[in-house]
C-alpha cells in the first residue's frame, strides 16, 4: 500500500468519478446543512465541505439508522414471521479519525458471537474516507483522547496540506480505489513529515481536554460512586436525550411492534433509544431502575468511561463534543465531569 | 363486533377532527376496523350508542359541561383529542382576562345574550381514559391509539421531550439558529414538525411528565427572555397548568 498526494482537482475528480461510476455504491458526503454540516447523499464533488468541523449526526446513522424494520408477520390466515434486512453498498467520504474510532466500537459491540445482520450488511460492504480534522468545534477533547488520529479503520485518509491533498491509504480497497483512478504521485518521506505537521498543529487546537490520561477514567469513577458531582452536574438536566442521541457511540435501540390496522399482521422495527431518558431502564412491572435524573447522569459517565471499555476494550466516548455542544444546559460532556471528578470536587 | 366510534367537537378550531380525516389511504383501513357512528366533519348520522368517544375542544360553558357528562356516561372510554381538549389549548388564554372583559372584546353591545366560563380541558370535568395531545394531535399516533384500543394492548404517550424526535430529524437546534424553543420540556410523538418546518416549538403537546421547568426557564433567561416573557410561550398552549401561572 502506497500513500499518495493529488491535487485538489483531481481529489475532485476522483470523487466524481465514484459518484457517476457508482463504483463503491451509494456516494455519501459531508455538506453543509444551515451554517452547520451534516453527512447526506452526494451529488457533486463540489458539494463536499472537507474543512467541515462536525456533523450534526455522526456517519452511524447509514449503519444503524434512526429507526429501521427489522421483521414482518403475519398472524392471519397463518403466523408467519420474515426477517427484514436491507443491504447497502455505501462510500461515505469525509470522516473524522474520532467517528472511525467510534465505529471501530460498534463493529465490537454489533459483532462478537452474535453479529446484527441489519448492522453488518451495510458496514461490511461500506468505503470509508476520512478527513483528519483541522477544525475542531470547541468542545472537542479528542486530542486528549488520542482519538484526533487513527492508523486504522478507514481505506482512504485525507489531510489537507493546504495545496495538495495527502492521501494515506488504509486498506487494500483503498490501495486498488488509488492506484485505478491513477493521478497525483507516490507520497516522499518530505509529504508524511508534512502530513504529521498538520496533524500536530491541528492538535493544538483542542480547546477543551480531558485532564488525565483516557486510562485513568474506570479507576476514577470506581472511586466516585458516591460523589456529589453527579448530583449537582445534573440538577439542571431537562432529560431530553440530545447528548446521547447525537453521539457516535451511543449503541442502544428500543424495539416495538407496530401491528396494521387489520390486526392481521404488521412489523417490528428498532429505533434509538438512550440511557438519558426517563423511560429508558422502565420494566412493564413498573419499576424503573434509573428513576431520578442524576443515575440516568452518573449512569451514562460510567458507560462512557468504564463499562464498554470494560466489556469491549474502547472507550464508550471519543471525546468528539457533539454532545456538549447540543446540550442546552451545558453539562452533558464527559471530559468536564471527568476533570471535576478528578480535581476532587 | 367492531368498536363504535363517536367524535365529538366542544370549543376549538375542529382542525383535530379534520387530521383524523387526513389519514389518505389509511382511512378504509380505519373504516373497516371500526364503525364510526357519529362524526360531523363526514356525517349527518346521529347515534346515542358508542364505544370510544373523541373528545375535540375545551369547556367553556356551562352547557358543555352537561353535554360532556352525557356522552361519559355513555362511553367505554373516552379519549380526548387535541391540545383544546387535553389542556385547554388556546382557549386559556382568556383565563388571564375576567370573563367580563372576554365577552365584551368577543361579543361587544350583544355580549349580555351569552354566558362563559374559564376554559378547562375535559379531565377537569370528568375521568379521561387517554390524550392524544397536539395542535393538531399527530395522525400517526391517533391510527396508533385506535389500534391500541382494538388489539386490547396498553397505549402508550411518547415520554420523551421533543428534543429527541428533533434530534432523529437531523434538525439544526431552534436555539442555535436564534429562536426559544420549548421542545426540551414539551412531550414529543409530533416528530419535532414546527422544528424540521424551520419554526419553534411552542409547546402544544403538553409537558413531560417531568419537565425540568427551572431549567428551561433559565434557559430562556439566558437567551434573553423576561420572566413576563417565558410565562407567555407556556401560556399559548399550556395556560390551565401550574407553569403558566405566576
Ligand atoms: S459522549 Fe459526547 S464527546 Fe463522547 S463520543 Fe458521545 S457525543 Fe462525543
Ligand atoms: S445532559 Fe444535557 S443533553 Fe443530556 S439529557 Fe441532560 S439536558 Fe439533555
Amino acid at each position: 500500500m502506497q500513500n499518495r498526494v493529488i491535487s485538489r482537482q483531481d481529489l475532485a475528480g476522483f470523487v466524481d468519478d465514484l459518484i457517476k461510476t457508482k463504483s463503491a455504491g451509494d456516494v455519501i458526503g459531508i455538506k453543509a446543512q444551515g451554517n452547520k454540516f451534516n453527512f447526506g447523499p452526494l451529488k457533486s464533488a463540489t458539494e463536499l465541505r472537507l474543512d467541515y468541523d462536525i456533523s450534526l449526526l455522526p456517519p452511524k446513522k447509514y449503519f444503524f439508522p434512526q429507526q429501521e424494520t427489522v421483521l414482518k408477520y403475519e398472524v392471519e390466515p397463518a403466523f408467519k414471521v420474515e426477517p427484514v434486512v436491507e443491504e447497502r453498498m455505501l462510500c461515505i467520504i469525509g470522516v473524522h479519525p474520532f467517528d472511525i474510532r467510534a465505529l471501530q466500537l460498534f463493529d465490537a459491540v454489533y459483532g462478537g458471537n452474535n453479529p446484527d445482520p441489519n448492522y453488518f450488511l451495510k458496514r461490511n460492504n461500506a468505503t470509508i474516507i476520512g478527513v483528519d480534522c483541522l477544525n475542531p468545534i470547541p468542545k472537542s477533547f479528542a486530542a486528549s483522547m488520542g482519538t484526533n488520529t487513527v492508523e486504522e479503520g478507514f481505506d482512504l485518509m485525507l489531510t489537507d496540506l493546504g495545496g495538495d491533498w495527502f492521501v494515506t491509504v488504509g486498506s487494500n480497497r483503498g490501495d486498488s480505489m488509488m492506484k485505478k483512478y491513477g493521478k497525483g504521485r507516490e507520497a516522499t518521506n518530505v509529504d508524511l513529515e508534512k502530513r504529521n505537521k498538520v496533524r500536530r498543529d491541528a492538535a493544538k487546537k483542542y480547546k477543551t481536554s480531558l485532564k488525565m490520561k483516557p486510562d485513568e477514567i474506570p479507576a476514577l469513577l470506581d472511586a466516585n460512586w458516591e460523589s456529589p458531582v453527579f448530583k449537582e452536574r445534573s440538577a439542571t438536566c431537562f432529560s431530553c436525550g440530545s447528548c446521547v442521541m447525537v453521539c457516535p457511540t451511543c449503541v442502544c435501540f428500543d424495539v416495538q411492534d407496530d401491528p396494521a390496522l387489520n390486526l392481521k399482521g404488521g412489523e417490528r422495527y428498532r429505533r434509538w433509544d438512550a440511557c438519558m431518558l426517563p423511560g429508558f431502564a422502565a420494566v412493564a412491572s413498573g419499576e424503573n431502575f434509573r428513576e431520578h435524573k442524576e443515575q440516568r447522569f452518573r449512569h451514562r459517565m460510567y458507560r462512557k468511561g468504564k463499562y464498554l471499555l470494560e466489556r469491549y476494550k474502547y472507550l464508550g466516548c471519543v471525546g468528539c463534543g457533539r454532545c456538549g455542544t447540543s446540550c442546552l444546559a451545558d453539562i452533558a460532556l464527559p471530559a468536564d465531569t471527568y476533570n471535576l471528578l478528578k480535581e476532587g470536587k | 363486533m367492531k368498536p363504535r366510534v363517536a367524535f365529538f367537537d366542544f370549543t376549538g378550531c375542529e382542525g383535530c377532527q379534520l387530521e383524523t380525516l387526513n389519514f389518505n389511504l389509511e382511512v378504509v383501513d380505519l373504516i373497516n376496523a371500526v364503525d364510526i357512528v357519529e362524526f360531523r366533519e363526514i356525517s349527518s348520522d346521529h347515534s346515542d350508542n358508542y364505544d370510544i368517544a373523541f373528545i375535540e375542544g375545551s369547556i367553556t360553558t356551562d352547557r358543555d359541561i352537561a353535554r360532556l357528562q352525557d356522552i361519559r356516561n355513555k362511553a367505554k372510554v373516552l379519549v380526548a383529542l387535541g391540545a383544546c381538549a387535553c389542556t385547554g389549548g388556546v382557549n386559556s388564554l382568556k383565563n388571564f382576562y375576567s370573563m367580563e372583559e372576554n365577552l365584551k372584546v368577543v361579543y361587544g353591545e350583544s355580549a349580555k345574550y351569552y354566558k362563559t366560563i374559564p376554559t378547562r380541558p375535559a379531565h377537569a370535568v370528568v375521568p379521561v381514559e387517554f390524550f392524544l395531545h397536539g395542535c393538531p394531535p399527530n395522525r400517526n399516533e391517533i391510527i396508533r391509539l385506535i389500534k391500541c384500543v382494538v388489539a386490547g394492548k396498553k397505549f402508550e404517550q411518547c415520554q420523551n421531550p421533543v428534543c429527541v424526535e428533533c434530534k432523529l430529524a437531523e434538525n439544526v437546534c431552534a436555539f442555535e439558529r436564534g429562536e426559544f424553543c420549548l421542545g426540551p420540556v414539551t412531550r414529543g410523538g409530533c416528530n419535532a414538525v414546527c422544528i424540521t418546518a424551520g419554526r419553534k416549538c411552542w409547546g402544544c403537546r403538553s409537558l413531560v411528565d417531568e419537565p425540568n421547568i427551572n431549567s428551561q426557564k433559565d434557559l430562556l433567561a439566558k437567551y434573553g427572555l423576561t420572566v413576563n416573557d417565558v410565562l407567555k410561550q407556556f401560556r399559548l398552549f399550556n395556560g390551565t397548568l401550574e407553569v403558566a401561572k405566576q
